[in-house]
């Protein structure tokens, strides 16, 4: 009975720890794009996923760092917990005290402060900042696993060993080193999946074109996870419990019980020496094929891009055409893009901020003027939205257009019954908890303006108080605050209105076909992304060459084709074979519904502080 | 003699003192000269004083209210586990050990969304509710789904420490017990607990710290509607890109870690005094 219990309670635990597993495996024989939507079985991600050299790339940068940290991280770890050990209590105590630090502190301190660390030194962040950075927060681990285990040890049995004449360094191995094995190699573990699962401190201290498997999928996170992850995930998880159940079923298990304890140790060194072998290999693949790839010393251009903004296609056609190298990297949100630019830590190339970005970047000259010579192919770009680009860049010697659209209503024709034209529609009370928002300070609050009849540039404190208590009032209304999943929840039926980019809309429908995109009569929010070169750029040249590239014609289709936003590139708009979709009221919205739309522009530094202060009352509310 | 040794044994600390200094306490450094000046490197403790908005204190209190329940359902669960697996032989208990840690070799951030499909509204778990003719669950978005996703999350880094102490503890001492006539749950309450102290202690710090400062579970399990602390810090840094006050919120957030410290130190020595 006691043993049923046992196994039962064993078996809850297992379910709770193994559903997301189970859950994220079944996705990957998912035929549909999203998460959100069962499309019937497929084994195709497997097959992609190997030729997804970005991905590999990451993977092999994960499991290098990981195995690299926690490997340093038990050495340095391991010797400071017994020379810790040893000394007076006083002087212990506080040394403890650091060591809780980067447990103890949040990571996203841990990575912030790493970071200015290295910007301060000037150690250009890349590969060895992230080790680093890993083996700081990996330590710990290991010093408070192999601790309780010291603590343990009985001083009497090492004392021996030395006064049978055993050497320090002999008797800490024979006597000492088994007692405590449990500790350390539990140690080196948790190293090593820490290092595995970490995402912010990597996401701060890491420099362009390294990625991890966290940072990648984080910069998938945006635009829906690509269907190769889960098979990668599956794949590793699946290889890790096959070497387990391998290992395990090694003979040594029936055999008598006096060998067993003898076996033990070699049963340890087994299970712990095969796996690490097999890392190696992966290792020592991974660092050929990343220097196969990455360090070449060919030309190169660093692009930062938002996340599944370019069809990956685009950027091999490059590199395939001119030989320059592209280090591809992405963001967020302009919120995130804007730190990493302005602390100058990472010499981009070329960046895609939007509209109101691109006006503070200018403002606190960040940015290099353009040298049109090398971009003919900027006469692609629509007059019109190079005059809209003169709300932010003046003169247009910053920035090119990439993307453009709306900000807009997706509803669900099946949840809806009334055709919908207004914004009031999010102030509805018989929509409780079937509304989605969107969870970015200016598009949240620019919706609401809109609905007041404010420009949604407001700094008008008494127009920004009236917006809050609205967004406040309709809070209890809303599901979720989302940015990239709204696709992903207004496919699979999970909502019946969502604030949505019109980028996303067209894509959304083509997976579910009862949405529906609207403008609302009170006007909206109209962006352009555009291409910039930071100052600190060192290949402006290459940079010029890759703007001018995307600008070409058919590049630009492809991108369309592939990204479904918005193309101010006429020409290209012109290729659309689709008549539908060249005249789609969504990508290319009549004259009279952009009329109705403003464009956001920097606020100043003072006014975005309290938006950011009005938003989290909202938030905290 | 014996002194020598001691010494030659401490200078085995040497390196990662060296290292704690570089990559710890010069970073954290930075983070007190930054939560202390304005951006024109001029004193201030306005930083600090944010935190007494209504919204920042909301959203402290939210984080230690949620972690310390996380804690608390984390240790419930994690004992008798510990306690089970200890029950193992030798052989499969180290393999039922690495199948806790197995989930977190796939990505975090993944487990975190594939809870959303789980407890979405036509998500994995309803539909099987609804097959049965259950009420449904509607948990995501809420605080409890944020309390969920913790223990999912956190639960190993209790089970492991907890586990680690156990299966040190001598036999013997239990068997002795048991021979001067203590029933079950007197061995359990006045061995097997007092001994397995510094691995509780150690599993509630690893538990309740990343829980408390922790934003992306928040941020999607609780569909953005639910701010704590470790979000209002995280904006400050993203969005805010203020530098300043971010690192002003780190530092009182940093106050109550080290209350908990101070906590734990405390108990912890009540440990090693019954221990060896």
């Amino acid at each position: 009975m006691k043993k049923f219990i046992q196994r039962f309670y064993l078996i809850l635990i297992l379910i709770l720890l193994y559903s997301p597993i189970v859950t994220l495996i079944v996705l990957s024989f998912n035929n549909s794009k999203t998460r959100a939507k069962w499309g019937g079985f497929t084994v195709k991600w497997y097959a992609s996923l190997f030729q997804n050299q970005d991905i590999m790339n990451a993977l092999y940068t994960t499991l290098i760092i990981a195995f690299a940290s926690a490997f340093l991280a038990t050495i340095i770890g391991t010797a400071a917990a017994i020379g810790i050990q040893a000394m007076r209590k006083s002087v212990r105590t506080p040394i403890m005290a650091v060591t809780n630090i980067p447990m103890l502190n949040a990571d996203i301190v841990t990575g912030i402060s790493l970071m200015l660390l290295f910007v301060a030194i000037r150690f250009s962040l890349g590969f060895t900042t992230i080790l680093f950075a890993h083996i700081t927060f990996n330590i710990p681990y290991v010093i408070l696993s192999v601790m309780p285990k010291l603590k343990q040890t009985n001083k009497a049995t090492y004392e021996a060993a030395l006064d049978l004449g055993a050497s320090p360094i002999y008797a800490f191995f024979k006597v000492v080193f088994p007692d405590i094995f449990p500790g350390i190699s539990s140690g080196f573990l948790l190293a090593f999946t820490m290092s595995l699962d970490d995402f912010i401190i990597t996401h701060f201290t890491k420099g362009p074109g390294v990625d991890t498997l966290s940072t990648k999928i984080y910069g998938e996170v945006r635009k829906g996870i690509k269907p190769e992850m889960y098979a990668l995930s599956t794949l590793l998880f699946v290889s890790v419990l096959l070497l387990l159940f391998v290992v395990n079923l090694s003979p040594s298990d029936k055999e008598n019980k006096k060998v067993v304890k003898h076996r033990k140790q070699k049963q340890f060194i087994f299970r712990r020496l095969v796996p690490a072998l097999l890392l190696l290999v992966l290792i020592g693949g991974g660092i050929f094929y990343g220097r196969s790839s990455n360090l070449t010393g060919k030309e190169q251009v660093i692009v930062y891009n938002w996340g599944e903004y370019m069809d990956p296609e685009v950027l091999d056609l490059f590199e395939e055409e001119t030989g320059i190298q592209v280090v591809y990297e992405e963001f967020e949100t302009n919120e995130i893009m804007y730190p990493k630019i302005q602390s100058g830590a990472i010499a981009y190339d070329v960046v895609c901020p939007s509209d109101y970005m691109i006006q503070r970047m200018i403002e606190n000259n960040l940015l290099a003027e353009l040298n049109y010579d090398n971009i003919p192919n900027a006469k692609n770009i629509g007059e019109t939205y190079f005059i809209q680009s003169k709300q932010f860049d003046p003169e247009n010697n910053f920035s090119i257009p990439y993307c453009w659209g709306t900000v807009g209503i997706l509803y669900n024709k099946t949840m809806v019954e009334e055709p919908i034209d207004s914004w009031s529609v999010l102030w509805d009370e018989q929509y409780k908890d079937n509304i989605l928002m969107q969870d970015s300070v200016r598009d949240a609050f620019g919706v609401t303006l809109k609905y007041l009849g404010y420009s949604l540039n407001s700094t008008d404190l008494d127009e920004l108080e009236a917006a809050k208590k609205l967004l406040i009032e309709q809070k209890p209304l809303v599901q979720a605050y989302v940015i990239d999943q709204v696709r992903d929840k207004m496919i699979g039926n999970e909502a019946a209105l969502g604030v949505i980019y019109s980028g996303e809309a067209i894509y959304t429908q083509w997976e579910n076909e009862n949405l529906e995109y609207v403008i609302p009569k009170e006007g909206s929010n109209v962006w352009i992304d555009s291409w910039v070169i930071p100052k600190n750029s060192k290949n402006k040249e290459n940079a010029e060459a890759f703007i001018n590239f995307l600008c070409r014609a058919d590049i630009a289709k492809m991108n369309f084709d592939y990204i479904t936003y918005s193309t101010p590139n006429d020409a290209a708009r012109d290729l659309i074979e689709d008549e539908a979709l060249k005249n789609s009221p969504i990508a290319f919205p009549p004259k009279e519904d952009l009329e109705r739309c403003e464009t956001f522009s920097f606020l100043g530094d003072e006014n975005d502080a309290l938006y950011n202060r009005l938003w989290r009352e909202v938030k905290s509310n | 003699m014996k002194n020598k040794r001691k010494i030659y044994k401490q200078l085995l600390a040497g390196p990662y003192l060296l290292w704690s200094i570089a990559f710890i306490l010069i970073p954290l450094f930075m983070i007190v000269y930054y939560g202390l000046t304005t951006s024109d490197n001029t004193f201030t403790l306005r930083n600090i004083a944010q935190i007494t908005t209504d919204e920042n204190l909301k959203a402290l209190g939210l984080a230690l209210l949620l972690s310390f329940i996380s804690t608390v359902i984390c240790l419930i669960l994690a004992y008798p586990l510990a306690m089970i697996l200890t029950s193992f032989n030798v052989n499969q208990s180290s393999f039922v050990v690495l199948i806790f840690i197995l989930p977190m070799w796939m990505n975090f951030l993944l487990r975190t969304l594939a809870w959303q499909n789980l407890l979405e509204k036509n998500g994995v778990v309803n539909t099987i509710l609804n097959a049965l003719h259950l009420p449904t669950l509607n948990i995501i978005n809420t605080p409890y789904a944020i309390i969920l996703g913790m223990v999912y999350n956190f639960l190993p880094f209790m089970v492991l420490p907890i586990y680690n102490v156990l299966s040190k503890i001598d036999k013997d001492v239990v068997h002795a017990a048991q021979d001067l006539g203590a029933n079950s749950i007197q061995t359990f309450m006045r061995i097997i607990l007092p001994l397995s102290v510094p691995g509780i202690i150690s599993g509630i710090t690893m538990v309740f710290v990343p829980a408390l400062t922790t934003f992306v579970i928040s941020d999607l399990l609780g569909g953005s509607k639910i701010l704590l602390i470790g979000n209002v810090i995280e904006q400050e840094f993203k969005q805010g890109s203020n530098w300043h006050v971010g690192s002003g919120l780190s530092l009182v957030m940093m106050v109550f870690i080290i209350i908990s410290m101070a906590l734990i130190a405390k108990y912890d020595k009540e440990g090693e005094g019954s221990g060896f």
